[in-house]
């Protein structure tokens, strides 16, 4: 049995045509996840919703029942997928993340959630680009703590709070 | 060390590199000591170099092209016509495998290379309005809530959030999702 050199190019145009755009989808994404931490206290004593939280206000009056929303802290950062970066955030909670993949538009990766050194939540999960995933419940001062973690593999993320220089992240 | 005698003997198939490797490791290094043997050894080098420059090589253009067109001219017995018939009925029945096959590795590699599109596609479904699991309906997880992998995830695939595995102590782990606010909600309230 002989392959052809004309059967053999064939199969190489083939690949080439159909396989090409595939494999580079597979390969050309970006590695660098930017993540965002909004730290939000939220409790019933009627003051409203901080103007920080704007771009996300209207999400979390929709999500939780309460009657004021401030932010209490801001942080972001960017780390490389398998880099691990940690968040100092409010109430002595440190949340750590740590992107794992990039697969098409979800972003893999595992989040734990520290109160002191105690580990209160460990999660793996795939977040979309862009998207958001709000941990919340920790009592903070005279309500609760929410904590918006976001992630994109551009520069910015649309429910990001409208803060100034945000607090620094460390990375392993 | 060897005696000049012994390794004069090897200096022409050292000089040719027909010698085996202890051979050679042997000549090499008496030479590095001996400067009557590497004499030796440049007049093999010169006497070889000066004879390949005077033999003229026969030009062998058209060589093979008139042996093969000599062979064709001879008459062919009929048992070996028919073999070499049957051989090109064989190599065109192997050709149709050899496309079949190439076919069907192309189908296996698009299949494989086209997968992220697919799921791409398939993510971009219209959203749910349903959730995994309702805001009053708080999931109460034990002792360690964890989803492996390989069961359906907590959070539906149109949500911003589809997660695999969630570990707490907290007994009162709520996980729900919001697709119309593309948001996932993990609620860890504080133990009493």
């Amino acid at each position: 049995m002989t392959l052809r050199p004309g059967s053999l190019t064939f199969l190489i145009i083939a690949i080439a045509a159909f396989g090409t755009p595939g494999l580079a989808h597979a390969q050309a994404g970006p590695k660098r996840v930017t993540v965002y931490i909004d730290s939000v206290m939220a409790a019933d004593t009627n003051e409203g919703t901080d103007p920080r939280l704007a771009p996300m206000g209207k999400k979390l009056q929709g999500l939780f029942g309460f009657s004021t929303y401030s932010l209490i802290g801001h942080n972001e950062g960017q780390t490389d997928c398998g880099k691990m970066i940690a968040f100092t955030l409010p109430g002595g909670k440190i949340l750590h993340v740590q992107p794992r993949a990039i697969d098409g538009d979800m972003i893999a990766m595992e989040i734990v959630l520290f109160d002191g050194t105690r580990p209160m939540m460990t999660t793996d999960l795939k977040l979309k680009n862009n998207g958001t995933l709000i941990v919340g419940g920790p009592r903070y001062e005279q309500g609760m703590m929410i904590i918006s973690i976001g992630a994109s593999t551009g520069g910015s993320h649309p429910m990001r709070a409208q803060v100034g220089a945000p607090a620094q992240a460390n990375t392993r | 060390m060897a005696e000049c005698g012994e390794i004069g003997m090897m200096l022409g198939a050292f000089e040719d590199s027909e010698l085996e490797p202890n051979e050679m490791q042997e000549v090499a290094f008496h030479l590095a000591r001996c400067e009557s043997c590497t004499g030796i050894l440049a007049d093999y080098s010169t006497l070889g170099r000066d004879l390949r420059s005077i033999t003229a090589e026969p030009s062998l253009a058209g060589f093979s092209s008139a042996v093969i067109a000599r062979v064709d001219r001879l008459p062919q017995p009929v048992l070996t016509r028919i073999a070499r018939y049957l051989r090109r009925q064989a190599d065109s029945v192997g050709s149709g495998f050899a496309w079949g096959g190439a076919a069907a590795a192309i189908a296996v590699l698009t299949i494989i290379l086209m997968t992220p599109y697919a799921e791409q596609f398939a993510n971009r479904g219209p959203h749910s309005t349903t959730s995994i699991a309702g805001h009053e309906a708080a999931t109460a997880v034990n002792q360690v809530a964890e989803a492996t992998a390989s069961e359906p995830t907590m959070a539906d695939n149109d949500s911003h959030a589809d997660i695999s595995r969630l570990e707490s102590e907290n007994h009162s782990v709520a996980v729900w999702s919001e697709p119309r606010r593309d948001t996932t909600v993990i609620w860890l309230p504080d133990q009493p």
